[in-house]
């Protein structure tokens, strides 16, 4: 799998065979607090960069996930539908949102790395 | 305060119900009013009880009414005694102080404001009484919103048994010098720990309390919140208080709106300022207060609805431009575990 990427909306993106696996970042967990509730993308959506995808709902607020690069919605994480915490618990492994089958590679390469998305959090 | 500690809004939540829990509600306003006959005539025009037949060593409930008899702010006031002298003992909210000590100074130009020199804790759930005990004395037969005065480290604080969870509990005011270490010998306790305004409000959304700025404002009246109970009916009569001919006709009349508690149907969370529909598409109402609570294990919400709506029929909530079906559920959602009431009276 290649190397974990982020967004400035604080999804990270890892891709392997030009499928893309998302979630949020550990930061996101930890300032959403208790998450209760996902409502998850629907599986087939062919859907553009910045675009709403889903909502996480946090004890504290409402959240929008954007997709974080042009591309087909394959697969949701169908664990969260019962057990949405599993984001608190693993956000960056077990807690992983939906999959994309990608359009343009050059659009992952363009996010972040996990050190520049460490020096964005710092700013 | 903080949103939450390290564990969370749900834990903390839970170890208040199944355990205890410790609020630093340092910002709200507490104030100390000498028991004067003039001053008590002057806060009965906001006020709605009997200042002057206040017991002594107990807490009431109560308002700060405007001309409309709208509510400029929810406060607990106390008759107690500290080194011989008869005081008022307000504690209001933080939001409001500004409003508030502008009426409190106005009717007694020498009223004390007490936050900047004593911090104010709650002690909340079934086992704070254990907790505080070995620190403090308390007496066995203190009751809900019995207060007293008490020792620690020689400094005289304020005991009330009291708090805004639905649980029993304490409030503690407490001078700053001894605060930190009072709290450090409570947390010495295991099972109690420090919890945020996160818990605070789902706690208080089960239990049914309102919220100022919330369920209650200046536009609302406590009889529309809700609240009759908390009015002296005998003041209701008595031209020198705010908006009584309003409340009286309310009283009497068909109020415009209601008070209600909803319960979602799905796992999606009710949240503040969503509109509430009829089957019909009309617009019903609003929600006012929403949260997701840990006891239930779904979404409640506090709100009003149009007076008229019939609440068997089905109600809709607005959410992310979606309707949703939500449930009528009485008020509390969760019920109260207070230790047993007194006479509010002498």
């Amino acid at each position: 799998m290649s190397k974990k990427k982020y967004t400035k909306d604080h999804e990270w993106v890892s891709i392997e065979n030009e499928i893309a696996t998302i979630g949020i970042s550990n930061h996101a967990q930890e300032s959403l607090g208790d998450i209760v509730f996902i409502e998850l993308p629907s599986v087939g959506k062919s859907v553009k960069a910045k675009d709403e995808i889903c909502v996480v709902e946090s004890v504290k607020a409402a959240s929008d996930i954007y997709a974080p690069i042009d591309g087909e919605i394959i697969e949701v994480n169908n664990n969260l539908e019962n057990d949405a915490a599993i984001i608190n618990q693993d956000a960056e492994n077990e807690g992983w949102i939906f999959k994309m089958k990608i359009s343009d590679s050059n659009q992952y390469s363009e996010l972040m790395s996990e050190d520049e998305y460490k020096q964005f959090l710092e700013q | 305060m903080p949103i939450n500690y390290k564990t969370g809004i749900i834990n903390e939540h839970k170890n208040v119900r199944n355990h205890s829990g410790i609020f630093d509600v340092s910002h709200m306003g507490q104030i100390l009013i000498e028991n004067n006959e003039s001053y008590l005539h002057k806060l009965e025009k906001y006020i709605p009880l009997q200042l002057k037949k206040l017991i002594k060593n107990r807490s009431h409930y109560s308002f700060l009414l405007n001309k409309d008899g709208g509510v400029i702010d929810d406060l607990i006031i106390s008759n107690i005694d500290i080194k011989d002298k008869s005081y008022l003992y307000i504690v209001y909210n933080a939001s409001r102080k500004k409003e508030d000590e502008e009426i409190f100074i106005s009717c007694a130009p020498n009223a004390e404001k007490i936050y900047n020199k004593n911090c104010l804790f709650a002690i909340q759930g079934p086992d704070s009484i254990n907790v505080l005990k070995n620190i403090i004395d308390i007496p066995n037969n203190m009751n809900f919103f019995d207060i007293l005065i008490s020792k620690y480290n020689n400094n005289e604080i304020i005991v009330s048994r009291s708090g805004y969870t639905g649980e029993d509990g304490f409030e503690l005011s407490i001078p700053n010098e001894s605060a930190e270490n009072f709290i450090t010998n409570l947390l010495k306790n295991e099972n109690t720990m420090l919890c945020g305004l996160g818990s605070r409000d789902s706690l208080r959304l089960e239990a049914g309390l309102s919220l100022y700025g919330h369920e209650l404002n200046e536009k609302i009246t406590p009889i529309e919140a809700g609240l009759s109970w908390a009015l002296d009916k005998e003041r209701l009569e008595d031209e020198n208080l705010n908006g009584n001919k309003v409340l009286r006709d309310q009283l009497k009349n068909k109020l415009s709106n209601k008070k209600i508690g909803l319960i979602s149907t799905s796992k999606s969370m009710l949240r503040d300022g969503m509109t509430l529909f009829d089957n019909n598409n009309n617009q019903i109402g609003k929600i006012t207060s929403g949260c997701f609570s840990p006891n239930l294990n779904k979404s409640i919400a506090i709100g009003y609805i149009i007076s008229e709506f019939d609440t068997d029929n089905p109600i809709f909530c607005e959410i992310r431009k979606k309707l949703e079906l939500v449930k009528i559920n009485n008020l509390p959602f969760v019920k109260k575990n207070y230790k047993k009431n007194g006479s509010v009276y002498e």
